[in-house]
């Protein structure tokens, strides 16, 4: 209270003044906030572009290379515009993976923090349920939903809107114990944290610490996390288009790729385009990811 | 020694806290039980530190989390300010918890990585509506100054930004910001530098003084309880030993366990010899605690009578309680 304790106190944090250090991003960054925002610029305004249909074969210009004067990226053997192709694989891919990372993300965040800072015997019950998730492989647990909720055959062809929302419903149910695995730990980790037993001893009720404390924390983890399962979702889309169930016809890029991958021999970019769109937006989401964990992580974002 | 009984208590001043044969177990697995705190009662008087000692497990920070029912202890009777806390549902129970607050030891960890200061403060008198913001602003501008620390400069700061010494500061204020009448300071000072000790032991000295606070004062460091307490309570794996104000407790120590205690802390001076074999080993597991009296595996006068037989807390001298079969004298 006296006036030299006040001085010795406060010397040590001297100006109000803030310095922050801006931080170098990594070139990394730079390429993935690219190549993300293009996808993304794609997937939105595609259908602006002056590009032919994508689902139309063009007969009088089959398997023609890329960088052709009315197909810029070629055209398949069958005669369908690359680029459109891509621009409409695009659609599909950010499309079905947004919304099934975004719902199976929520859905595993609000199961995996409620029951970590719960605990007790629903806790045990939701772990081993994870468990029981995680060991399915995804592959086989999309493919069948696919061949039981969207059945097919020449007589009953699906519709394509019921298999992308099949599609979906599948990845949402693969992504839900990934990210509720991530919450869970992240929120056992930090509801351990004395600061949270401050909150409940003075009075503040659950779900408001759950709110103000916890949410704000193990937000880092589950978006890093967010964006890998991103990458993986694009991944197994790819993977069960090429198994030929999921989205027929060419509609994404792993349906391009399935297509493709008879004519190799003869128009290898059928396969390499479609493969490399999967691959660069797989690495930007993981690079993306990285960097949104660093710099929403306080701490370690100082250094 | 470590006896149960309630020699102790004193049947008439103005309570704050009365504690009886409360009871802290963790069940591990299906037979397995850990034993935290077995059987402790103690009372608290208004405007008193009662400092609570022992060593690392012995339950005296089980015993401060399991007066402000964080968890539940597993029996006994916790009476604060004339309020049966252990039975008492949980909206009344969340109506007492501003009266009573806690530090805790490690005060990085004490506040949010994520809020600035003034967000931290502001937290308990938006819980319990203290006010509109320009009144929350004004308590937490006056909380800052009661501990040492310019809310201009502060404010707008997060925990990383702050050294341990400061961040306790910041702890305390929180502590203070719902004017309780208890606080439980769980090795407050423990985590940092002698000299940032002396600043928070001083600080906690005048917070108690300007606002009338009782306080409990856990601590493994008999030094520091020295400077603090009225009153010291010795505990060992999870019971009472040795109850005493500081000067008796140091000067005419009566228990085997409290005797090793005083005796491992260090003398500044190199030409003392290191005082040895005070006590050897580790204690006993409180999942499997000896028979009788609890300290009897490590002491230097157990008798078959302390594996029989558990000692009572009984009066040695005024005001000084210790439970031992064969005490110092």
């Amino acid at each position: 209270m006296s006036e030299t304790s006040q001085l010795s106190t406060t010397d040590v944090i001297d100006t109000p003044v803030k310095v922050r250090r801006k931080r170098k991003r990594p070139l990394g960054f730079y390429f993935a906030a690219t190549w993300i925002a293009l996808i993304i610029f794609l997937a939105v305004f595609g259908w602006i572009l002056p590009a032919p249909s994508w689902d139309t074969s063009f007969y009088d210009s089959l398997g023609v290379h890329p960088f052709h004067h009315s197909h810029i990226l070629g055209t398949t053997l069958d005669g369908y515009d690359m680029f459109a192709g891509l621009v409409n694989g695009a659609r599909l891919s950010v499309f079905v993976s947004l919304v099934s990372v975004t719902i199976g993300g929520a859905i595993g965040t609000f199961i995996g923090v409620t029951s970590a800072y719960f605990r007790g015997k629903i806790d045990m019950i939701v772990t081993m349920a994870f468990n029981v998730m995680l060991s399915i492989p995804n592959l086989v647990l999309s493919l069948a939903l696919l061949s039981v909720l969207a059945y097919s055959d020449e007589n009953h062809p699906a519709t394509m809107s019921r298999r992308v929302g099949v599609l979906m419903l599948s990845l949402t149910i693969v992504i839900i114990p990934i990210l509720g695995r991530i919450a869970r730990g992240a929120t056992l980790q930090w509801s351990s944290r004395e600061f949270v037993l401050a909150s409940k001893s003075m009075g503040t009720k659950n779900f408001t610490i759950i709110r103000k404390h916890i949410l704000p924390n193990v937000a880092p983890a589950i978006l890093a996390i967010g964006f890998l399962a991103i990458g993986s979702v694009i991944i197994v889309e790819g993977s069960l288009a090429i198994l030929g169930i999921g989205v027929p016809g060419g509609a994404s890029w792993g349906s391009m790729l399935a297509n493709g991958r008879g004519n190799i021999a003869y128009s290898p970019w059928e396969v390499y385009l479609p493969a490399g769109a999967i691959a660069l937006t797989v690495i930007s989401c993981n690079w993306f990811g990285d960097y949104v964990r660093t710099s929403l992580d306080k701490r370690e974002s100082k250094i | 020694m470590a006896g149960s009984g309630k020699a102790h208590m004193r049947p008439d001043g103005d309570r704050v806290l009365t504690v009886e044969d409360l009871t802290v177990e963790f069940r591990m697995s299906k037979d397995k039980i850990v034993k935290a705190v077995s059987g402790v009662s103690f009372d608290l008087l208004r405007g008193e530190t009662l400092a609570i000692v022992g060593e690392s497990g012995c339950g005296k920070s089980t015993l401060g989390k399991a007066i402000l029912q964080l968890p539940k202890p597993t029996s006994g009777s916790v009476n604060f300010l004339s309020t049966e806390l252990t039975t008492l549902p949980k909206k009344e129970l969340r109506d007492m918890r501003p009266a009573m607050q806690m530090i805790f030891q490690d005060p990085v960890s004490s506040l949010d990585p994520r809020l600035p200061v003034s967000e931290v403060l502001a937290e308990p008198l938006r819980v319990w509506n203290r006010g509109n913001q320009v009144e929350i602003d004004a308590k937490i501008d006056e909380l800052l100054n009661a501990v040492n620390l310019d809310p201009k400069v502060v404010r707008d700061r997060r925990s990383y930004e702050f050294s341990g010494g400061q961040c306790q500061r910041i702890s305390i204020a929180r502590s203070l910001a719902l004017d309780p009448t208890m606080i439980i300071c769980d090795e407050p000072v423990s985590a940092l530098d002698v000299s940032v000790q002396a600043q928070i032991l001083n600080l906690l000295q005048d917070m108690k003084d300007r606002y009338g606070l009782t306080l409990i004062f856990i601590s493994h460091d008999l030094a520091v309880v020295k400077a603090v307490s009225t009153r010291v309570m010795v505990m060992y794996l999870g019971k009472v030993c040795e109850v005493a104000p500081p000067d008796a407790l140091y000067l005419d120590t009566r228990h085997h366990y409290t005797k090793a205690l005083v005796g491992s802390v260090p003398i500044p001076d190199p030409d003392r010899a290191v005082t040895k074999g005070l006590i050897m080993g580790e204690p006993p597991s409180p999942m499997n605690p000896p028979s009788g009296c609890r300290f009897r595996t490590r002491c230097p006068a157990a008798t078959e009578k302390c594996a029989a037989e558990e000692p009572q807390l009984r009066e040695v001298a005024v005001g000084h309680f210790v439970a031992c079969h064969h005490p110092i004298s």
